[in-house]
């Protein structure tokens, strides 16, 4: 894929994180939708200010749970029953209730790895390269002390004189340009 | 949009502050009418119906069981989860104190419910109908009991012979009633204390709730496999569980959960709940309930699958006579009931923390414990054993009736001493906590 260029958003950095939620929430009532805030700590407030509310994770999770109890069981009766038929203590080939307890080991851990996986695969990672890095002061704060907003240019709303014009009505202590 | 607002301000403007009154509000009177009504309406409807035939009469007994045992799990199991809420710390906790202690305080109600057990023993227990080796080896010569029968009986007669179950009996109620009246009688002194909001206070009766739950929870489940055996699985005295006890823990644990968030939720219509219960707590409470749910048929399923691979004569019977002779569909809607239906439910996120679905939900999970007691209970007499019949048996129908007379008669006493205190304990630092604003995870 050809490297993208252009301006991928207008980035503000804040001091403290109620700086940071008190722009969110104003930048979402003003139309912006494609945003991010970046914090060195999860800061509840500003995910509920981003209306982040739902993700896919409890739904990968379900489905690789169906799928661990499904594979076990089905890999079972086969065995049991078709592949390798053994006469245990003259019980039926298909002892369904001695297959349960593995069926159940397996749902956990298909649901483990799957809600771990799934998390990780849903939140776009492994990623080797984002453009906020591209921002000195980002690489410097964005793991230690500071609160950023970033205001991406792929919202319809976003334009470079108006969005910065936004931003800089708060307390931001910059609002820099961050490119692909 | 208009529930996100008004989080909004809820952050901005801080904690909210505490309601003025902290009383049960007044419609909880009126629950209590209603609880008192369909009680009295269903002891008249059991008595007019069931009490003229022999079977009938036999089922009232076995039914009126059924409803002590269900009573029993809510004020013992309420005791346990005070208990356990002490030790474990946290504002769910908190939030369900109250009504819990109000649950414990059914328990001289419960105790006295025990009498007409304790009474009519004989029409209920073959060990009490033969109490003596003799009686057991007279009935084993007549062939009113089966050979394994008298012989286990008299194996075990050191705990069950109607002298040594009163005596047990005695002293499980005296235990707990003793435990019972002192966490209730601190937990007033609690908020009374002159230094209530120090560190100072906090800490010494955390530390004094603490050193007597922690003995207390572990005696409760002794107390419990005894009190479990005497009276429901000894009506099979052929059967051997060593993990009965544990099951009817973990039971009652469900059904106090159940009850708990269906109480504080239906409470939430006015104050001072309406500000003390938040979606976090709800939400808790709805993971522990899901908890339970799994553990209850972890318990029951390994107890099934041990015997079922064991496969031996003395064990066996009781599944078998639980699941032959269209019993069957009764097993299959107690496991339903029980654990598929609520555990599907209960995984979802919103279910949990949705008012008006917790409220059917939990009323639900009430009726699976009913549905459970059921079959752990009718399949014991010799008439219904692999036999689920409804001709010439109308007196099974008692297991509706009885069961709802005695549960809303205690019902009706639960809100009572629901009644008398503030709907939660102020000396608390977690009370602090609850009233902060909650984000929306």
């Amino acid at each position: 894929m050809p490297p993208r260029e252009g301006v991928y958003g207008m980035l503000a950095e804040f001091n403290t994180p109620s700086e940071l939620v008190h722009a969110t929430h104003e930048a979402r009532l003003a139309g912006y939708r494609r945003m991010e805030c970046y914090t060195p700590y999860p800061v509840e407030e500003a995910a509920e200010a981003l209306h982040f509310h739902k993700t896919r994770v409890p739904l990968v999770c379900l489905l690789g749970g169906l799928m661990g109890v499904t594979t076990a069981f089905l890999m079972e009766s086969w065995i049991a029953a078709i592949s390798y038929p053994l006469n245990i203590a003259g019980r039926p080939l298909f002892s369904w209730p001695a297959f349960i307890i593995p069926a159940y080991e397996w749902t956990i851990l298909f649901s483990g790895l799957s809600a771990a996986f799934g998390m990780i695969a849903l939140n776009g990672l492994p990623q080797l390269y984002h453009p906020v890095f591209n921002a000195p002061n980002f690489r410097n704060g964005a793991t230690t002390d500071k609160f950023f907003l970033c205001l991406e240019a792929a919202d319809p709303k976003f334009s470079l004189a108006d969005t910065r014009a936004f931003l800089e009505k708060f307390p931001a202590v910059s609002v820099v340009e961050v490119d692909h | 949009m208009a529930s996100v607002h008004e989080q909004h301000e809820h952050a901005h403007h801080g904690p909210r502050s505490l309601p003025a009154s902290l009383m049960t509000p007044p419609a909880v009177a009126a629950w209590r009418t209603r609880l008192l009504l369909v009680s009295a309406v269903f002891t008249v409807a059991s008595l007019l119906f069931f009490v003229w035939t022999h079977e009938g009469r036999n089922h009232l007994l076995r039914a009126y069981l059924h409803g002590y045992m269900t009573c029993f799990g809510f004020a013992g199991g309420g005791l346990a989860f005070l208990m356990l809420q002490y030790v474990s710390g946290g504002k769910w906790g908190l939030l369900i104190r109250r009504p819990l202690e109000a649950m414990t305080r059914t328990l001289p109600l419960v105790a006295i419910m025990f009498l007409p057990i304790g009474l009519l023993m004989k029409h209920l227990y073959q060990w009490a109908l033969y109490p003596t080796v003799q009686a057991e080896l007279n009935a084993r010569a007549h062939h009113w009991v089966t050979d394994e029968q008298a012989l286990t009986a008299i194996d075990k007669i050191a705990m069950l012979s109607p002298v040594s179950v009163w005596i047990q009996s005695i002293v499980i109620f005296a235990i707990l009633l003793t435990f019972m009246f002192l966490l209730n009688r601190w937990s007033v002194e609690r908020d009374a204390d002159p230094a209530a909001g120090t560190e100072r206070s906090y800490d010494r009766w955390r530390t004094r709730f603490e050193n007597l739950s922690g003995p207390g929870i572990f005696l409760y489940v002794v107390l419990l496999t005894a009190g479990s055996i005497d009276w429901i699985k000894s009506l099979d005295v052929t059967w051997y569980s060593s993990i009965y006890g544990l099951q009817f823990l973990v039971g009652q644990g469900y059904s106090v959960l159940a009850l708990g968030i269906l109480t504080v939720i239906l409470l939430s219509r006015y104050e001072p709940m309406k500000t003390l219960l938040r979606t976090t707590e709800q939400h808790d409470l709805g993971k522990l309930a899901f908890a339970f749910t799994m553990l209850n048929i972890y318990l029951t399923f390994a107890e099934f699958l041990i015997i079922w691979s064991g496969n031996v004569p003395d064990e066996i019977p009781w599944y078998l006579n639980r699941i032959r002779g269209g019993w069957w569909v009764i097993c299959t809607l107690d496991v339903a009931c029980h654990w598929l239906i609520p555990f599907c439910l209960l995984l979802s996120r919103d279910i949990k923390r949705n008012k008006a679905k917790m409220i059917v939900l939990t009323c639900f999970m009430l009726f699976a414990r009913c549905v459970d007691m059921f079959w752990l209970i009718e399949p014991n007499f010799r008439d219904a054993a692999a036999n689920l019949h409804l001709a010439g048996n109308i007196g099974i129908l008692a297991y509706i009736t009885v069961p709802i007379a005695v549960i809303s008669f205690w019902g009706w006493y639960f809100l009572g001493q629901l009644q008398l205190r503030p709907l939660v304990n102020t000396n608390d630092p977690h009370l602090e906590e609850m009233l902060e604003p909650e984000h929306a995870h």
